[in-house]
């Protein structure tokens, strides 16, 4: 659902991402980890078509980004680390807002039914955002993606800042997307949450894979242990 | 995705609280500006009614002193101000030739505070085309007064800047862009279609406005329909022209910052710069000859003539054979001379009157030729024709003073050298002075500024399609 074929970013001579390939199918989770700078964000923003590869190239749903950007907007959704929306709208407006901006018309009980699949509590659906939390805020992005029924979900840090509640309900949530068979790459630096929601885990580091593992393959400790050995690697390397 | 933005752009905007806040400064703003213009309109009427007034007490005095020299009596007047000389009617007893204000004066004062709007021309007076011309400033384009064109033309485009400048920026710099070009649209179609609507609900807003102004000083915009029409015709083609503008800046330049300081500066190049820019070149290209040069030749001229007064009066009546005198009892006196005089100055004149109105009529063609480059001169154009105090107005109202002018001493001339007395019985044939308005023309204005908006508009769009979404999320 998700590939990327030597998917190369460079600005000038710094190289962002460097002949990335990934490939995540449906119903998985694929947790980037790496250190700021790692190139998570740049695969994302490829991936979204918010920046033009230099070479290599990236596919939704078999579709290649850059020569169709709105097709494969269709069946994605995003959430950034800080999701914003529109602070005077409510969780429902603004659900019904995005929703129809990507050609979902949907009837209010719809709406309702994706916030409260997204968890979020009855008594917020008519509360303006403005006086949401972060965590409540990422609810509203997972109901985002139920409306417009995304075949994919990409997620840059997004439990980074939420509490340990919060982010245990967005893995939960992760689950359960899973379970309806969305593919989900998520960027995070946040190792523990990677090892419990996802099924594939990558290390980056400047710009390049270094490794991967099938979460189901690897303990907390050895997945710290390679992360930490990567970084060392490299900074010794470097 | 229109019906959307359609339903939440007026909800946004509701709740950020900005119709309510351009609901309250259109209200004042216009309120204000009608109230100012009809307060001028009024003291027009009032200094023309004044005028005419006086006119005709003075006929009353005038008919009273006639009736008394008719039945033989002494009068205790001046001898030359007795009104049975056609030279006392046609000096002290002149008409008033006024230019009424149109119904719509209010909306521009455009020419009116540069130009007289009545004069009495008077038969030993000097001819009327010195009195009527701005010489030395022929395009005013730079106008003082707080009337409803300067609210349009000036202030308007301020509050559609402050309305429209940050339309993509603000979803940028909050974040929330990021997740809208996430979703399956062209973010260039978006901003315009986000422009639109601001541009739809201000549209409404001013009509409402500028109705509920209407209706509350007692004006009826339906009285004159077609301009009423036409004025909103011009204030919304005013209005998409800077809409546009603000397009092609949200798409072009990039932060909130920057699209603000850009689109006042092009605030200060199309509603100042370029207005006084053509004004100067007109000026620099087709210089006016000097005026001071023109009152001395003027004044040669008339020494030169005084003392040749017998000789250019025998040369006229050679000319006029019909005021021969067959009576051998009767003379030619001082009004003899000086009418056969001026008469000969005013032909002089002529060619030198002409390099001015030559001069002044290049001017007005060159502003003319290159008006299209500003909407705010196209806007202000439009708005003084719809006023009736445009310069073609004024010009009209000249001509019809000079024709007039000539008229009067035309009439009371042969009274003169037939050495006949101006009797009670003249009087009703006293010709008088109608204005005769300029038929509207059409307002070619306003196709114009929707022409040059929809262009606008088309550039961006079609630029847009070269620029990739991720261009414009990433400028900045």
């Amino acid at each position: 659902m998700i590939n990327t074929n030597n998917l190369t970013k460079k600005y000038g001579e710094q190289t962002a991402l460097d002949h990335l390939n990934l490939d995540v199918k449906e119903g998985e989770i694929y947790c980037l980890l790496g250190a700021n700078g790692a190139g998570k964000t740049t695969t994302i923003n490829l991936l979204l078509g918010f920046v033009e590869p230099t070479s290599g190239s990236a596919f939704i749903n078999q579709l290649n980004v850059s020569e169709d950007k709105r097709a494969t907007k269709r069946f994605l959704a995003y959430i950034p680390e800080n999701l914003m929306l529109y602070p005077s709208l409510t969780a429902l407006e603004n659900l019904d807002y995005f929703a129809g901006v990507a050609g979902k018309r949907l009837s209010q009980d719809n709406l309702k039914g994706f916030l409260a699949e997204a968890g979020l509590q009855t008594e917020a659906f008519n509360k303006r955002i403005a006086t949401f939390s972060k965590g409540m805020r990422q609810k509203v992005g997972i109901a985002i993606a139920l409306a417009k029924d995304a075949k994919v979900l990409l997620l840059d840090e997004p439990t980074s800042g939420l509490d340990p509640k919060a982010s245990n309900e967005f893995g939960l949530l992760l689950q359960k997307l899973r379970g309806k068979g969305v593919a989900t790459l998520m960027a995070t630096h946040d190792i523990f949450r990677a090892k419990e929601v996802a099924t594939h885990i990558g290390i980056m580091k400047d710009g390049q894979l270094k490794q991967q593992f099938v979460a189901n393959d690897i303990s907390l400790s050895k997945l710290e242990k390679a992360y930490l050995n990567t970084m060392e690697y490299n900074e010794v390397g470097s | 995705m229109l019906s959307y933005n359609f339903k939440y752009e007026l909800k946004l905007l509701l709740r950020s609280r900005w119709i309510q806040l351009l609901s309250i400064i259109l209200l004042l703003l216009f309120g204000f500006s009608t109230y100012n213009g009809l307060q001028k309109v009024e003291k027009r009427k009032n200094d023309i009614l004044a005028a005419k007034t006086e006119i005709q007490e003075n006929d009353v005095l005038m008919l009273k002193l006639l009736d008394s020299v008719e039945r033989g009596m002494q009068v205790n007047v001046p001898s030359w101000t007795i009104p049975s000389s056609p030279m006392a009617v046609g000096n002290y007893h002149p008409r008033v030739a006024a230019m009424e204000p149109q119904p719509m004066a209010f909306l521009a004062t455009g020419q009116a505070d540069l130009f007289t709007h009545y004069v009495k021309p008077t038969v030993g007076g000097d001819d009327a085309a010195l009195n009527f011309t701005e010489m030395t400033s022929p395009v005013q384009l730079l106008f003082g007064s707080f009337d409803l064109a300067f609210v349009i033309i000036y202030l308007l485009p301020l509050l559609i800047i402050a309305f429209s400048y940050n339309v993509l920026s603000a979803e940028k710099e909050s974040g929330s862009l990021r997740l809208l070009a996430a979703q399956p649209i062209r973010i260039q179609n978006w901003v315009l279609q986000k422009l639109a609507l601001r541009f739809f609900w201000l549209s409404l807003l001013v009509i409402f406005s500028l109705l509920t102004v209407f209706f509350l000083l007692g004006l009826s915009p339906f009285g004159n329909s077609n301009t009423f029409i036409s004025l909103l015709g011009l204030i919304l083609a005013y209005m998409l022209f800077w809409f546009a503008l603000a397009f092609l800046v949200n798409l072009w330049v990039g932060s909130s910052a920057k699209n603000a300081v850009s689109l006042l500066g092009l605030w200060v190049v199309f509603v100042l710069l370029v207005p006084s820019v053509l004004n100067q070149l007109g000026n620099t290209i087709y210089p006016m000859p000097s005026r001071n040069l023109m009152i001395n030749e003027l004044r040669n001229m008339k020494a030169e003539v005084t003392e040749k007064q017998d000789e250019i009066l025998d040369n006229f009546l050679r000319d006029h054979p019909e005021y021969a005198l067959n009576d051998s009892t009767q003379t030619r006196g001082f009004y003899h001379r000086l009418m056969a005089s001026k008469k000969l100055v005013k032909e002089n004149m002529e060619p030198i009157l002409q390099s001015f109105e030559k001069q002044l009529q290049n001017q007005q063609n060159w502003v003319e030729k290159f008006k299209w480059v500003s909407p705010a001169i196209l806007a202000q154009e439009s708005l003084n024709q719809m006023a009736g105090t445009s310069k073609a107005d004024y010009e009209n109202y000249r001509k019809q003073v000079i024709v007039f002018a000539e008229e009067w001493r035309e009439h009371l001339l042969p009274f003169l050298y037939n050495n006949q007395d101006f009797s009670s019985n003249d009087y009703a044939n006293l010709p008088s002075f109608r204005y005769t308005e300029l038929t509207s023309g059409s307002q070619k204005g306003i196709p114009m500024l929707f022409l040059i908006s929809f262009l606008l508009t088309a550039v961006g769009l079609i630029s847009s399609r070269t620029r990739n979404s991720k261009e414009v999320l990433n400028q900045g």
